[in-house]
């Protein structure tokens, strides 16, 4: 099953998805609730709305391009310059598969968070395109903000994707992507549309976390798996060529690294092991080094977790408060100079100009 | 190519009727060797000279052999295939019939020839003798059945060649975990009469009667003579009816005697070529040449052609040779049947079964165990050790030994002190995942009179069947003659007649100085205990099993593991679920409706 679904592949391209469905998602709100006065005229509502998709769709298919790109150069390349160091190559993915994966995990929890955060931002943005860019850029930047956006939004997750799951999938063979991208882009879609639909995030929250603890299932069977290649390499280079023909048995692996050995369940050749493989990084040949490995790994996610946690409570990381607080306070200090600035501006407006002349642009 | 005289065996016809003594005072060393001109090693020499010279006397002769060990490492000295009756004590392998000579020691084997036919020496101390510790040995007997059918009594041995030291191999390449097939180590070369090229100078229709020996210590060999054919006379010291045949398959320790008569004109010299069997070799690397040649020169000065390459090997099948004395079948009365099986150990490395047992060599040689027990325990295998695949027999009765292979590999097996009979022998089987095994009740092809030998090969995955009479007392090994399968343990221990062999079988001093001098108990069951011969406690084992599944180590691995990932995915969702909390705070905020708080941050 690993041949045609590679697992880690889905869960990225679902993040990926999932953030961009979410901005789209919060434009498409705002919208509704009335944005460029879309409560007044219909027809503006159905235009600023054909703009959203137009742009995210414009966005989508460039990703796509660029992505059947980069993935196809990249096999054509060839893969058989391997050879007999294959152990090593599948052992440095596999830990690029996992601190990838590490990293957008934590991000994932954070999802929900980021449609408020999103929200602001977009506001933001909306107020600003009222008083900046004044040039040709601006006025069209202005006229078309509701495709523009959206279009560098799903442009720039369609990247990250991209060179995301080319990271963490150089040892998949080709025809396992398809699946999973086609899926994650479903489950991205759906998870996008049920936060518009004004979803409970709590609801939503659960389900991130349960797809948060899964990745990172994957990852710890990930590091752990990078770690047995690297043995195993060393085993094989050691032994000579007679490694392959032991098949599970007796002399396919080093003795006196072994902490458990089964003739069977083999994860890279038999069947359903082959997903257990995949989800958990099982081995039916385990050294002392994969099953280490694995538990610094969860060793080292609880004590990030908690850093992070500590974080949240007090405002700061452990032994660093007094540095976290100054950076605290300058960014404290520039929001109010912002917002300070946007009020005098405003003050000056509604000075010189008694009405307002285009609709879209004020908050 | 090099011109190399054809070593004749020098000895007349006409010599003394009266049995003469003839002594070999030999001090064995290193001395350097480059008999196949790609490498210079250092080999065993006997009075600094190698190769070997050849022990020679009549029938009746007594054979002394003095040897003095200056090797910086022990050894001994078996004679091969002689029965050694009321002389188990100079049989020579180590922990079987005596200890290992000591470096530095004095050693005499002193025994009689009291049977026909051509032999060899060997060292049977670990894998020495294929450092060259190795020669010929030629009894003459005025009464042979051929002897008005040859002019000339020559010898011819071959072997395979290593440039490796042969203990080191062992121990570095061969039995250790980074070879866990087991795979042999790879000869490097070949050779014929210890050297390469040779150039048998013979004389037009002349008959020469060749005595050929293989003293390698792996390969088995073809034989054939380009533009001659031959006739079996002799094989491991049994005269056969004379067989015609042009090709033989000589295993490594098997003797076959021919007659071969040279040509009437001389113009022309013809290639004869030994070939490895490369079935046995697991690669075959490219700088290998597993054919070496040599040529019956009628013309020196004329052209040595080069061998003629051949489809296939169409060698005589020794089965059906039959003994001159047609010796009637042997009706068993007892049978010890064991299955050949390679495979690993705990320790990784690949050893070589009968059934489930691996042979360990005892803490005290199994000779010194009959004669040191109290005479009702030394009829009991038991105490000759758990791991050595010990087995008594009664004086006088009929041993059958059925070899069932396990494994592809064609195995070369020998039996010390004696010559057995050779029921059956089946084919290989057609694939590696079947086996023939033997069945009493439903036997194969058998011959009215049983051809008789010390040294036959097991088929792959097939069986053999011999027997042989007990009633030569004494300690007898029974192996693979394979040497690296030697050292893997394929070999048991025969005990026959042990109140025989305490009646009649003395150990001479310096053999009890080599055990104490080199500091082997020599008295005891298998762990050197003297006091309880039923006691083991202490002897030597084979190494533990593999696991063969999940130990305690691996459960607790697995088990921590399974508690980190549940403790992990526990911190992620606190994480998750504390986010819902501080999300709707900063919200909060953002959207003013409760103030901002100046410590936390609010963008992450």
């Amino acid at each position: 099953m690993a041949q045609v679904f590679e697992v880690s592949v889905f869960f990225i391209v679902f993040r990926e998805t999932l953030e961009a469905a979410i901005i789209i998602s919060v434009l498409l709100a705002f919208l509704k609730q009335g944005i460029g006065k879309s409560m007044d005229d219909p027809a503006i509502y159905k235009r600023l709305v054909k703009h959203v998709w137009i742009g995210s769709a414009i966005g989508f298919f460039i990703c796509l391009a660029i992505g059947g790109a980069f993935i196809g150069t990249w096999y054509s390349l060839g893969r058989d310059i391997w050879g007999s160091s294959e152990d090593i190559w599948e052992g440095a993915f596999s830990i690029v598969a996992t601190v990838i994966i590490s990293v957008m995990g934590l991000a994932m929890l954070r999802l929900n968070k980021l449609k408020e955060k999103w929200r602001v931002k977009i506001a933001e943005a909306m107020e600003q395109r009222n008083h900046a860019g004044k040039g040709m850029f601006g006025r069209f930047s202005r006229k078309y903000a509701m495709a523009l956006l959206p279009f560098i939004t799903v442009l720039r997750e369609g990247v990250e994707a991209i060179v995301f799951v080319g990271g963490v999938s150089l040892t998949a063979p080709a025809k396992a992507f398809p699946l999973p991208v086609v899926c994650g882009l479903l489950a991205g879609c759906t998870v996008g549309y049920l936060m518009y639909k004004g979803g409970d995030f709590v609801k939503i929250q659960y389900f991130l976390i349960i797809a948060t603890c899964f990745l990172y299932l994957v990852g710890a069977g990930l590091f752990s798996k990078a770690v047995w290649y690297f043995q195993d390499n060393n085993w094989v280079k050691f032994v000579g060529s007679d490694v392959s023909e032991e098949g599970s048995g007796a002399g396919s692996y080093d003795v006196r690294q072994s902490v458990w050995h089964v003739n069977c369940c083999n994860g890279e050749t038999d069947g359903g092991w082959m997903i257990f493989n995949a989800l958990f990084g099982w081995v039916n040949s385990a050294t002392y080094g994969s099953v280490i490995g694995y538990n610094c790994y969860w060793i080292v996610v609880m004590i990030t977790v908690s850093l992070m946690l500590f974080k949240e409570k007090k405002g700061y990381f452990p032994f660093l408060k007094s540095w976290t607080e100054k950076q605290e306070a300058k960014k404290i200090a520039k929001r109010r100079a912002k917002m300070e600035r946007l009020q005098a501006e405003q003050q000056a407006e509604m000075s010189f100009e008694p009405k307002t002349v285009e609709s879209a642009d004020s908050v | 190519m090099r011109f190399a005289p054809f070593i004749a065996g020098a000895f007349t016809a006409a010599s003394a009727v009266l049995a003469k003594t003839v002594q070999y005072d030999w001090t064995l060393s290193w001395v350097n060797a480059n008999p196949d001109e790609l490498y210079d090693r250092s080999v065993v020499g006997v009075n600094g000279a190698w190769p070997l010279p050849a022990i020679q006397g009549k029938v009746g002769d007594r054979v002394i052999v003095n040897i003095t060990n200056n090797l910086g490492q022990p050894t001994s000295i078996h004679f091969h295939g002689l029965y050694q009756n009321g002389t188990n004590e100079m049989d020579g392998p180590v922990m079987v019939t005596q200890c290992p000579v000591p470096d530095g020691s004095n050693f005499i084997y002193n025994f009689t020839l009291d049977q026909v036919g051509s032999y060899w020496y060997h060292s049977h101390w670990k894998a020495q003798y294929v450092n060259g510790l190795r020669g010929p040995l030629l009894i003459y007997d005025d009464d042979e059945p051929f002897k008005d059918e040859y002019d000339e009594d020559i010898y011819l041995t071959m072997s395979d060649w290593y440039h490796d030291e042969a203990n080191w191999l062992v121990k570095n390449e061969f039995l250790t975990l980074k070879n866990p097939t087991g795979a042999e180590p790879i000869p490097d070369a070949g050779l014929l009469n210890d050297t390469q090229n040779l150039q048998w100078v013979v004389k037009p229709d002349t008959t020469y009667k060749i005595r050929i020996i293989n003293i390698g210590g792996f390969v088995s060999q073809y034989i054939w003579f380009e533009g001659h054919d031959f006739e079996i006379v002799e094989v491991d010291g049994i005269y056969v009816e004379n067989q015609k045949a042009s090709m033989l398959y000589v295993t490594v320790a098997q003797r076959y005697t021919i007659l071969l008569k040279t040509k009437s004109s001389t113009s022309e010299n013809f290639p004869f070529m030994v070939s490895f069997d490369l079935n046995m070799l697991d690669n075959l690397p490219d700088t290998l040449n597993y054919n070496t040649t040599g040529w019956i020169t009628y013309d020196t000065e004329g052209d040595f052609p080069d061998a003629a390459i051949i489809d296939e090997f169409d060698f005589y099948d020794d089965f059906y040779l039959v003994p001159v004395d047609k010796e009637e079948t042997w009706e068993a009365d007892t049978t010890v049947t064991a299955t050949v099986v390679m495979d690993n150990l705990g320790d990784g490395a690949n050893y070589a079964f009968f059934n489930n047992i691996t042979y360990v060599a005892p803490k005290v040689p199994t000779l010194l165990s009959v004669l040191s027990a109290p005479e009702n325990d030394s009829v009991n295998a038991y105490i000759y050790g758990s791991n050595t695949n010990a087995h008594v027999f009664e004086y006088g009765e009929v041993v059958e030994i059925v070899i069932n292979n396990g494994d592809t590999g064609t195995h070369p097996f020998h039996l010390h002190g004696h010559a057995f009979q050779v029921i059956e022998r089946s084919n290989a089987s057609d694939s590696d995942d079947d086996f023939i095994v033997y069945d009493a009740s439903n036997p194969g092809i058998r011959n009215e009179y049983p051809m008789r030998r010390d040294t036959l090969y097991l088929r792959p995955n097939g069986y053999f069947v011999i027997r042989f009479k007990a009633d030569n007392p004494g300690v007898w090994f029974f192996h693979c003659h394979i040497e690296w399968h030697l050292e893997q343990g394929l070999a048991m221990v025969l005990v026959e007649a042990p109140l025989q062999i305490r009646e009649r079988i003395t150990i001479p001093d310096d053999h009890w100085e080599a055990c104490k001098v080199g500091g082997y108990s020599y008295e005891g069951n298998a762990a050197a205990n003297t006091q309880n011969y039923f006691d083991l406690t202490g002897e030597k084992v084979q190494p533990n099993a593999l696991p063969a599944g999940f130990t305690a180590r691996g459960i607790v691995a697995l088990v921590f593991s399974c508690v980190s990932a549940f403790l992990g995915m526990g911190f992620l969702t606190w994480y998750g679920l504390s986010e819902l909390k501080t999300t709707q705070h900063e919200v909060a905020q953002i959207m003013g409706e409760i103030p901002l708080d100046d410590e936390s941050g609010e963008s992450k």
